[in-house]
């Protein structure tokens, strides 16, 4: 296991305390682990607090899933997490961005019943 | 079981390990969506895999059939032959990408409202006494698997693995939690379900606490923090089948369950101490404590509902 592969999986099962404690060690934020995926693309999208961590450290938001064109907004959206959405955001995550079945975030968010989510998205576009 | 026929999942990150085999967190590539992979390494020979497993592997689909809200679905198991005398079991379970663990560290101060713990209190119980009905008994149940979605419905993950592992698992020891485990099974006695109702009374006081309950760093340890608790158990409730004795432990002045739950009312600490019983065959079951009074007690904003109906009447 390298760091990154260390960082990936603190990422993805939320172990906040870890993942600083790996980017503090020299992880690179936006290495790939074994399975060619960056940290932030497989963290567990309801800590917003690993979110921040890793956007904080520079992690690029709109990396997509080389199979089916996923981004980590996607994700969030489909999943229903508005806090770690606005996170993503925030750190200039594409609110257009399209994966391989051309969906946008807000179209998961919809198909999964995340209204929330999707008014959110809607207000956005508007305001934009 | 599937064998051999399309595996359409692509494992992303590594998220759970142990002498059995690796839990990963995987992307489903037809529907986009993650799901959670756990395999078996299980032996086989000319008649095929053991019938211990194909009798686990049997009993998680039949619960599958129920379609319960408060455990994970199970997706798809797969079946893939790695060499003449091994086969890897593959089972994909639904993953909730937020676990309690994470839910509780997120509640803005001074945490959880009352109502939001006793719901969910009682979709743990529901799902825990679904599980017990059918004889499955979880056996390591912690904040990390008791999943809640962004909705808020808890959903019990990597239970029924264990009978399964246990049967073919190397004797590495595998580093697990000790925080959650009751006092029959860190005294080496026998355990049945009311294993699970120990570590939900854990969970249960962690939801106020905010932290875990007791923190012990060896099975000694451990035993003595549950001690300063819930008290030193007299000498007839000591299991008769065990080596380490009652005199090991020193009989601690243990203050009310209160100093370490304050938020608790009257009721709440009453139903703990039902789950924290020493004694499993004592220990209250999850379908009672589904009945009991603090769990049946009107959600406030009812109550306040009701008393203004009741105001208007003159």
């Amino acid at each position: 296991m390298t760091l990154v592969d260390d960082l990936a999986s603190a990422a993805a099962t939320g172990n906040t305390a870890g993942v600083e404690d790996l980017l503090r060690r020299g992880a690179d934020v936006n290495g790939v682990n074994k399975y060619g995926r960056t940290p932030l693309q497989v963290m567990m999208m309801g800590s917003t607090p690993v979110a921040r961590l890793l956007l904080a450290r520079g992690s690029r938001p709109n990396v997509a899933d080389s199979s089916t064109g996923t981004t980590p907004l996607h994700d969030a959206a489909r999943e229903g997490f508005l806090d770690t959405l606005r996170v993503l955001l925030e750190f200039k995550a594409d609110p257009g961005a399209r994966d391989h079945f051309n969906s946008r975030p807000v179209d998961l968010a919809r198909q999964s019943g995340h209204d929330d989510v999707v008014e959110f998205l809607k207000l956005l576009e508007e305001a934009n | 079981m599937a064998q051999g026929a399309s595996f359409p999942y692509e494992e992303v990150a590594e998220i759970g390990g142990g002498a059995y085999g690796t839990v990963y967190k995987a992307r489903d590539t037809e529907s986009g969506k993650f799901v959670a992979l756990k395999s078996v390494r299980v032996q086989t020979d000319q008649d095929g895999l053991p019938i211990s497993t194909v009798r686990e592997v049997a009993l998680l689909k039949r619960l599958e059939q129920f379609d319960h809200p408060n455990v994970v679905r199970l997706m798809d198991v797969c079946a893939i032959q790695r060499t003449d005398s091994e086969t890897k079991v593959t089972l994909v379970f639904e993953h909730v990408d937020q676990d309690l663990k994470t839910y509780l560290e997120k509640a803005p101060a001074p945490g959880l409202s009352q109502d939001r713990i006793k719901d969910l209190m009682r979709q743990l119980l529901c799902g825990l006494g679904f599980l017990h009905s059918n004889r499955v008994m979880h056996r390591d149940l912690k904040p990390e698997n008791v999943l809640v979605t962004s909705g808020g419905q808890v959903k019990l993950a990597d239970f029924g693995l264990a009978r399964i592992y246990s049967c073919h698992m190397a004797l590495t020891p595998v580093v697990v939690t000790l925080w959650y485990r009751p006092p029959e099974v860190l005294l080496g006695s026998s355990y049945a379900t009311p294993v699970d109702i120990w570590s939900t009374g854990c969970i249960f006081a962690e939801m106020f606490r905010r932290k875990p309950l007791f923190c012990g760093e060896s099975e000694m340890d451990q035993l003595g923090k549950i001690f300063q608790v819930i008290g030193l158990p007299s000498e007839e409730e000591w299991p008769k089948d065990v080596t380490i004795t009652r005199k090991q432990f020193l009989p601690p002045n243990h203050p009310p369950i209160t100093n370490f739950v304050p938020e608790l009312s009257e009721q709440g600490a009453e139903l703990l101490l039902e789950m924290l019983t020493f004694d499993p065959l004592q220990r209250i079951s999850a379908l009672n404590a589904l009945e009991h009074e603090y769990l049946k007690e009107e959600e406030t904003a009812d109550t306040e509902g009701s008393t203004r109906e009741g105001d208007a009447i003159p």
